[in-house]
């Protein structure tokens, strides 16, 4: 799923770098808000994660080009972000996390005028207006004002202004902030779309984990300043071993005990669910345990890999 | 086998069109400021409501000018009106009677300009495009500064022109200078109306309250020019109090001033009324004096809409 | 305790709730739907700031309309944003204190040990305009404990905390349910709500569509038979055995991933089958699940 391409695109083997950023240090006054923070953000969409004020904040003002380092060096597609902030944001879209809109203007207007913002001429800007907000979505609803939508629509709107002159690199603030379950699902299937095979990469920060597994391929953890961690999701879950996470109907002592006096190391259950760890195959390992579940009369439910959740991942670079 | 595909594909495509380089987005700005005050219908009525005196001068010298070719005691009447008529009093008049209805095109056009923006956090949208703060302030500034340029001209060259084609032999062309004179001041009117209603727009978080603070303070200023003005004539210019100076403190006055002393002129009563001598005008200030005075206001105003304008933060 | 009967609000011709019943239980219970869905309406009816139009709620036995007594037993943490931004932290609790009744050195004890609760001791001397989301959050949980109330209502309460802060939050929530508290938190994001309780209450264009734990909900859901997925090498074999089972109505392949997904009402009756398949037929099976047994799901299957 991670590397799923639009048939006909060529795979390169060697990832282009969308930003490198290198020994940035951002400080604002005594606060060191970036600390010698080198990371490089390749293609395809990445997650941004971080504790509030840990430099997550900063690190996207420093893509923007908002941002004068106090020392270190960075690129965003091939733009310095100390000098070349216009160009570079010229490039970027961003979606904000407030609420922010251009009073009095319909769905329309509002993104062609943004577009024409972006340097766009004002025709092109409102064809390729009208496109984005099909994109996003938005039937008829694009010819009332802006100031009458729901949440789930101005979440819309924000997206389509920042995709309206066709960047290479979009970046979303807690893309599903304030949507409800359905227009969660919505925005995230959409932004996924846009990721993957359409040549757009894009950079999400959100504190809701769940949303950035969905959408993202790989991470970056901002701790304290520092870099912590960076790597693709898959390879962050992954286990040592290959321990299985095992759901019975009901918790079950005899189970457990069982499975322990066979010599698998089994942990205390969460819930209904047990770590099973084992060096035994998969297949193998499903075996013995459905046996076992027979011999004690538990009823297996699910029996997967264990992996560790993304939350996981992010407390553990916390207190490490 | 043709490579047409015969279901489109519709889903996300890239732009790969023409992008400008920033700098030109001032434009994209005004523009739209234009295009959304333009919407107003009531911005029409006052439109023609501040050429209110060059309508009425027009209607009645043409109105004149009908019954007097057929009616030889009017036309006497008429001939010595027009003997005596300082033309470019009525420029004077026409231009300052019609401020008040520039004051509220200007609020028409500008009070929610800046302020509207900070009420809906329009500032993430500016910044995040490669829009500089400045562009962002100039274009809002030509936002007003244009049409209100262009609400005043029009009025203005159609009177000289009735004028110079109707009245040439009674000295309308007296002072050639007199239209660029007109093109000049009205420029800074514009000046000023404009840097004055963008530095309160961005003083507030609704328009409405923008208006009405510009608004009031626009009114004490011309009650208080009124009120020198009547002390003036009613003293025939001898008083002692420096009423002659005061007269000119308020953003009426000085446009008055403006327009006075760069017309050359100390001012005559309306319609060509005939003065019995018994009020006098004040007369002009001192050219360098009061267009400092204009330049200091609308650069004072421009820069606290800079300050103003928050930098906000693009990423909360 | 929180017993809701035939609850029904409008607002001119705009329904809010339309014929709700059901009694909150101490615990924590979740209150869930789309955004217009009449959550807002529901919490306002509790907390006594509207009057149902037919029907009734009774807060322990009485109704909380402009009633003092009840607002004495419940806290509320509304999902509005607005403090008085010039003060601080400590300041807004300490009024809010004293409003609540109490003295002015009970009111600064009490807030001390509530803004310690909360995790904001430290930081709560600054002023609340400066303040982040997360720690309006924390402050607005603070206010909302300060008399110690038996009913504590949260609309959105995880809004803008990060991870570390969720995790704290929701920890604290759970310690205070334990003391006996109901509680009813309000939020859109399910995979938390999952992860703090079972109990949900669903509501749907004003009416409650389900109330009830979570499993027993799923079981209810007829229009959707329980989905389970089967990764094996052998997708074929093991199928052509499962279409066999009286009760599997559908097997779909899974080209992409690899494996099986089959469709089936009785999850009992195939779970109790299924180890036969690896243990004494040897069939090659290297995981299995039911996708659809999560609140997403079940969200999504009542919504539509």
């Amino acid at each position: 799923m991670a590397h799923e391409k639009a048939p006909g695109v060529l795979s390169y083997a060697r990832l282009v770098t969308v930003a490198r950023i290198s020994n940035l240090t951002v400080r604002y006054g005594n606060f060191t808000a970036l600390d010698d923070l080198s990371c490089e953000i390749p293609e395809g969409c990445t997650g941004l994660l971080g504790p509030n004020g840990a430099g997550k904040t900063t690190l996207l003002k420093t893509i923007l080009g908002f941002v004068n380092p106090t020392s270190g060096e960075g690129t965003v597609m091939d733009k310095n972000i100390r000098t070349d902030g216009m160009a570079i944001r010229q490039l970027i879209g961003l979606m904000p996390e407030q609420d922010c809109h251009i009073p009095g203007m319909t769905a329309v207007g509002f993104v062609s005028y943004a577009g024409e913002l972006s340097g766009m001429p004002p025709a092109d800007a409102l064809r390729r207006a009208h496109e984005v907000l099909e994109y996003c979505g938005l039937g008829e609803a694009r010819y009332r004002n802006v100031e009458t939508y729901s949440t789930g629509m101005k979440q819309r709107i924000k997206l389509a202004q920042a995709l309206v002159h066709g960047p290479k690199l979009l970046l979303l603030d807690e893309p599903t902030n304030g949507l409800d379950p359905r227009g969660r699902e919505e925005m995230l299937d959409l932004v996924r779309s846009v990721s993957h095979g359409r040549g757009v990469n894009v950079i999400v920060s959100s504190h809701l984990l769940p949303d950035i597994e969905r959408v993202c391929d790989r991470v970056i953890v901002v701790i304290k300043g520092k870099l912590r961690t960076a790597g693709t999701i898959k390879d962050l879950k992954k286990l040592a071993g290959q321990p299985a996470d095992v759901e019975l109907r009901e918790p079950n002592l005899a189970f457990a005990n069982l499975l322990m006096e066979k010599g698998l190391t089994v942990a205390p259950p969460k819930g209904n669910v047990y770590r099973v760890q084992s060096e035994l195959p998969p297949e193998d390992l499903l075996r013995v345990v459905q046996r076992t579940a027979v011999e004690s009369g538990a009823q297996v439910r699910g029996f997967e890999t264990a992996v560790r959740t993304l939350e996981e991942v992010f407390l553990e670079a916390l207190t490490a | 086998m043709s490579n047409i595909k015969p279901i489109a594909d519709l889903s996300y495509r890239n732009y790969d069109g023409p992008l400008k380089k920033p700098g030109s987005r001032w434009w994209v700005i005004a523009k739209n400021g234009i295009r959304i005050a333009l919407k107003k219908k009531a911005l029409w009525f006052w439109m023609f409501g501040s050429a209110w005196y060059y309508l009425a001068m027009l209607v009645g010298l043409f109105f004149f000018q009908q019954v007097s070719s057929a009616n030889p005691p009017i036309k006497q009447a008429m001939q010595a009106f027009l003997e005596r008529i300082v033309w470019q009093d009525q420029f004077l008049h026409g231009f300052s009677f019609g401020q008040m209805a520039m004051l509220i095109i200007s609020l028409m056009l500008g009070s929610g300009s800046i302020a509207d923006d900070n009420r809906s956090n329009a500032m993430l949208i500016y910044l995040s495009k490669p829009c500089a703060k400045r562009e962002y302030l100039f274009g809002k500034w030509v936002g007003i500064a244009l049409p209100v340029f262009v609400i005043m001209v029009i009025p203005t060259i159609v009177f000289y022109a009735y004028g110079a084609l109707t009245f040439r032999e009674y000295g309308f062309l007296k002072d050639a200078w007199l239209l660029p004179k007109m093109l000049v001041i009205i420029p800074i009117a514009a000046m000023l109306h404009a840097s004055i209603v963008v530095g309160i727009s961005s003083m507030f978080n609704q328009g409405r309250n923008a208006s009405a603070t510009y608004a009031g303070l626009y009114f004490l200023g011309y009650f208080f020019t009124s009120l020198m003005g009547g002390i003036w004539a009613s003293s025939r210019g001898e008083t002692t109090y420096p009423v002659r100076h005061l007269f000119y403190g308020s953003i009426d006055g000085i446009l008055i001033g403006v327009c006075k002393a760069i017309v050359g002129t100390n001012g005559s009563p309306p319609f060509g009324i005939q003065n019995p001598g018994r009020m006098s005008q004040v007369p002009a200030p001192n050219v360098a004096a009061i267009l400092g005075i204009a330049l200091l206001i609308s650069v004072v105003f421009v820069l606290i809409a800079w300050r103003k304008i928050r930098a906000v933060e693009v990423i909360g | 305790m929180i017993q809701i009967e035939n609850a029904s609000r409008w607002f001119g011709q705009v329904i809010g709730v339309n014929d709700v019943t059901h009694t909150i239980e101490p615990g924590v219970t979740a209150l869930l739907g789309m955004n217009g869905a009449g959550k807002s309406t529901l919490l306002r009816l509790i907390t006594g700031q509207i009057r149902p139009t037919t029907g009734s709620i009774k807060v322990f036995g009485n109704e909380p309309f402009a009633n003092p007594e009840v607002y004495k037993r419940m806290g509320y943490c509304p999902e509005i944003d607005q403090f008085y931004e010039h003060r601080t932290g400590r300041q807004f609790v300490n009024y809010l204190a004293r409003l609540a009744g109490m003295s002015a050195a009970e009111a600064k004890t009490r807030t001390d040990e509530v803004l310690q609760e909360v995790g904001m001791a430290d930081r709560a001397d600054k002023k609340l305009a400066g303040y982040s989301k997360g720690m309006r959050q924390r402050i607005k949980l603070a206010q909302a404990i300060l008399h110690d109330p038996d009913i504590i209502l949260l609309d959105e309460p995880l809004n803008g905390l990060d991870p570390v802060g969720r995790r704290e939050f929701m920890s604290y929530l759970h310690t205070l349910a334990e003391r006996g508290k109901t509680i009813l938190v309000s939020s859109h994001i399910l995979f938390e709500v999952e992860q703090m309780t079972k109990s949900i209450m669903l509501l749907h264009r004003g009416r409650l569509l389900a109330a009830s734990d979570v499993s027993l909900i799923r079981e209810y859901i007829d229009k959707y038979p329980h989905r389970v997925r089967i990764e094996t090498p052998q997708p074929r074999e093991v199928a052509a055995k499962l279409i066999q089972l009286p009760y599997v109505l559908k097997v779909e392949f899974d080209e992409w991933r690899g494996g099986i997904e089959l469709q089936t009402r009785e999850l009992n009756q195939f779970f109790a089958f299924l180890p036969t398949l690896t243990t004494e037929e040897n069939f090659t099976i290297t995981g299995f699940s039911s996708p659809d047994n999560n609140l997403e799901s079940i969200f999504h299957y009542l919504i539509e």
